[in-house]
């Protein structure tokens, strides 16, 4: 293999190129600029064929990922179209849910309201009461006619019953078969999926105005998926914190969380966006979160004292819980090169965002 | 009159002297002929039984109560408890929690709830839940509510219908069946010719009052002793409402209760009629709530005595034709005449003493006989609870007050019930819906 054909490889591998040899960017903007021509809005199609039976059909097939990903970034509003039930094993929609009777699992039922004859106290299915010449039913028990509905006899509601072992139920499990890979689940353990219809924001049509998505001094200043400041929106005001200490001597902490990736994937305990979600709720509204590393971000708690600083880091810790993947440490800015000492580590490290 | 009572109570007086040995000796000294009759002829109706079958239990136990085989020779039968209850939201979760633990895994329940007014559905599928874990496991317990008020035996017919079980077990929303009690209920099925076997009724609520207590004693007499040893002699003649298991294919066969009382009597008069016999068993114990109060339970008694006379003098007058349903079920309807007799007599006697106009105007007869009543008692109390473990020990006291809770309350009860049953006052049943009384032909 050639050197460009490795390097095409790792693209395929990264999404970054398509199979048409089409980069993501393009790509994306394409799909903005299609849902742009469909009038703003993109709403699912059904398509028995497809997976999930809902295809966006003026977009073409696999645009899924890339549509998620505008909607993370901002550029598109998802909104609810509908919900579909999927096959738990192969994730296929061609499912067959119905009614089952409980004893032999079978579907083979049949909804008849059970029969109950007053003089006798016999309650039976219909086809049990043989019907008379003249209209009226024969109870099997008595061999009495039953002429009136609400005086001589009544109908019990609805119940099912199963033509294969007889068993009466008023209320069967429902079961879904899978048409795809056969596989029978009962309807509350199915898979439930959210389809989306697709709007386009101001952000989005600014990009198709533009003919690019935006990066740099105009991309987000989160990162997805968290209230966190990317790198280096959080570097700024990290230097607005230093140009206030040096100007006010006003000091102020800063908290050093590492949340790393590989301890949440053991865990399988909720994502890192989560936990730092959580992390967020714990500070005060004057305290600013970011992200300097892949698996490192910094809270600046502004006019704080070392000792004020460590009553809150306790407070994290007991509200984050002892199954926290987030590791907390506390350092007081009273000099500059405090904050040189703290940040040396990352000097070298590129922006992760 | 008062001298009666005076001589009643001096002999009562724990600190006057030993009772009994005044009062027998007077009886011995009166003119009254026959007066050995008074001991013999209680002994032979009320003791002779209870000791044979104690002799028996010490000789070989296992006459009396069946062990469970070692080994499992073959796979455990379906059985279907079919509970049926209106507003029995205070029992209905235990019942049908007590019916799925009860140590026995291959049963269901199916609970008809008869248009309840209260959240009796709710609180039967929330215990359902509790125990099964899962709506899928809906095949063991399965709940009915009725669209409109059908009784107490329609509502049971839907559970039989519904039911899928080899056994059918009858069962009252306010009882539990004991842990490990369906394997001994099973046991008397082994003989083929059984088509119904009775539990062992106890009560659940006896250490509320004295009532209860008393109510204890009564039922360990009665429906414990008293129905083995019926059993036994293939004379029993009812398996309680309150836990009784049928073989399935004779209630389908029946098509189930008849309309009206959903009484146990009718239907085990049915499967007696059919020529099924019914058995007992001390080890298939059930546990009831008995009623608390006074007034509940004249009216249970009352209710109880009413439906045993339509059912048994008046449906099922039939089987006074001696011989038509053979022998046994003729000795039963012949005891049927002492059971109406004996409370009648009873009351009848106690006037003629009062009003000193015949032989027991004597009041040391009638002491003598109360005494001779509490020995008698204590043995068969002691009987049974070397047998089946019931009644407690510390409620033994109580046999001094038994005799008058069972002639003023419950003897009281059966023969004001037998009066305006037979007068034909307030027939109808309180818990039978108006359109299905009037449909009913049997009264």
């Amino acid at each position: 293999m050639t050197k460009l054909e490795t390097l095409a490889a790792k693209s395929h591998a990264a999404g970054v190129v398509d199979s048409t040899g089409m980069a993501a960017e393009e790509r994306r903007l394409n799909l903005l600029r299609q849902i742009a021509l469909a009038g703003g809005k993109i709403s699912p199609e059904a398509s028995p064929n497809t997976q999930h039976g809902y295809a966006y059909a003026p977009l073409g097939e696999g645009v899924g990922r890339d549509l998620e990903i505008l909607t993370r970034l901002g550029y598109l509003e998802a909104r609810f179209f509908d919900r579909v039930s999927l096959c738990p094993k192969c994730d296929s929609h061609h499912l067959n849910v119905r009614e089952v009777c409980p004893g032999c699992r079978r579907a083979h039922l049949a909804s008849d309201g059970l029969l109950h004859h007053f003089r006798c106290g016999y309650v039976g299915i219909p086809s049990e009461f043989s019907p008379s010449a003249d209209g009226s039913y024969l109870c099997p028990k008595c061999k009495c006619k039953m002429h009136h509905l609400g005086v001589e006899f009544d109908r019990l509601g609805k119940a099912f019953v199963c033509r294969g072992c007889g068993l009466i139920s008023e209320n069967p499990p429902v079961e879904a078969v899978c048409l795809a890979c056969g596989a029978c689940t009962p309807a509350d353990n199915l898979v439930s999926t959210i389809v989306f219809s697709y709007v386009l924001t101001s952000r989005g049509a600014a990009a198709v105005r533009s003919g690019s998505l935006f990066d740099g001094e105009e991309e987000l200043i989160c990162i997805a998926d968290a209230p966190v400041y990317r790198r280096n929106v959080i570097l700024e005001f990290l230097d607005h914190e230093m140009k206030r200490l040096q100007h006010f001597n006003s000091a102020f902490s800063v908290l050093l969380a590492d949340c790393p990736t590989s301890t949440i994937d053991q865990s399988g305990d909720g994502s890192s966006a989560q936990w730092l979600t959580r992390l967020r709720r714990c500070l005060r509204d004057v305290d600013l979160l970011g992200q300097l590393a892949d698996s490192r971000y910094l809270v600046i708690l502004p006019q704080t004292k070392r000792r004020e600083a460590d009553a809150l880091r306790r407070g994290i810790v007991a509200e984050l819980g002892p199954q926290s993947p987030i590791s907390l440490s506390i350092a007081e800015i009273t000099k500059p090169q405090h904050l040189s000492e703290i940040l040396a580590p990352f000097k070298t490290r590129g922006d992760p965002s | 009159m008062s001298g009666f009572f005076h001589y009643f109570l001096s002999v009562l007086d724990p600190m006057s002297n030993l009772g009994f040995s005044r009062a027998l000796g007077e009886l011995m000294s009166s003119e009254l002929p026959r007066w050995w009759l008074f001991i013999v002829v209680p002994a032979a109706i009320m003791v002779l039984p209870s000791l044979v079958c104690w002799l028996v239990y010490l000789v070989k136990p296992a006459l009396i109560r069946p062990p469970l085989p070692a080994r499992k020779d073959q796979a455990e039968p379906l059985v279907s408890v079919v509970i049926a209850g209106r507003n029995e939201s205070a029992t209905i979760g235990e019942c049908i929690r007590g019916a799925l633990r009860c140590g026995y895994s291959n049963v269901e329940v199916i609970f008809v709830d008869d248009y309840s007014d209260d959240n009796s559905v709710a609180i039967a599928r929330r215990a359902a839940l509790s125990v099964t874990g899962s709506r899928w496991d809906a095949d063991r317990v399965r709940i009915f509510p009725s669209p409109r008020r059908n009784g107490k035996a329609s509502s049971l017919n839907i559970g039989i219908r519904m039911a899928r079980g080899e056994f059918i077990v009858i069962h009252d929303a306010d009882s539990v069946i004991q842990y490990g009690a369906m394997q001994h209920w099973l046991l008397p099925f082994a003989d083929p010719r059984v088509g119904g076997v009775a539990a062992n009724i106890r009560v659940h609520n006896s250490t509320v009052n004295l009532l209860t207590r008393l109510q204890e004693i009564e039922y360990a007499l009665k429906f414990t002793a008293m129905r083995f040893i019926m059993a036994r002699l293939d004379i029993l003649s009812i398996i309680s409402g309150m836990g009784g298991m049928f073989r399935a294919e004779i209630l389908h066969r029946l098509g189930g209760f008849d309309t009206g009382l959903g009484d146990d009597t009718d239907l085990t008069t049915m499967v007696r009629k059919q020529r099924w016999k019914i058995a007992f068993s001390i080890d298939a114990v059930a546990w009831t709530t008995v009623p608390e109060t006074r007034r509940h339970l004249w009216l249970q008694r009352e209710r109880w005595r009413r439906n045993w006379i339509k059912i048994r003098l008046s449906k099922h007058r039939d089987q006074f034709v001696l011989g038509r349903y053979g022998f046994a079920n003729a000795v039963v309807a012949v005891l049927l005449f002492f059971r109406v007799l004996l409370p009648v007599t009873g009351i009848v006697g106690l006037f003629w003493a009062a009003f000193e106009n015949g032989p027991l105007s004597v009041p040391e007869i009638v002491v003598t006989f109360y005494w001779i009543m509490l020995i008698y008692l204590l043995i068969r109390l002691l009987i049974a609870r070397d047998i089946a473990s019931t009644p407690k020990p510390r409620n033994f006291w109580l046999i001094f007050i038994y005799p008058f809770y069972l002639f003023f309350l419950v003897d009281l009860a059966q023969v004001y019930a037998e009066l305006t049953e037979l007068f034909r006052i307030g027939v109808k049943h309180p818990y039978v819906p108006d359109h299905v009384w009037e449909e009913i032909p049997w009264w």
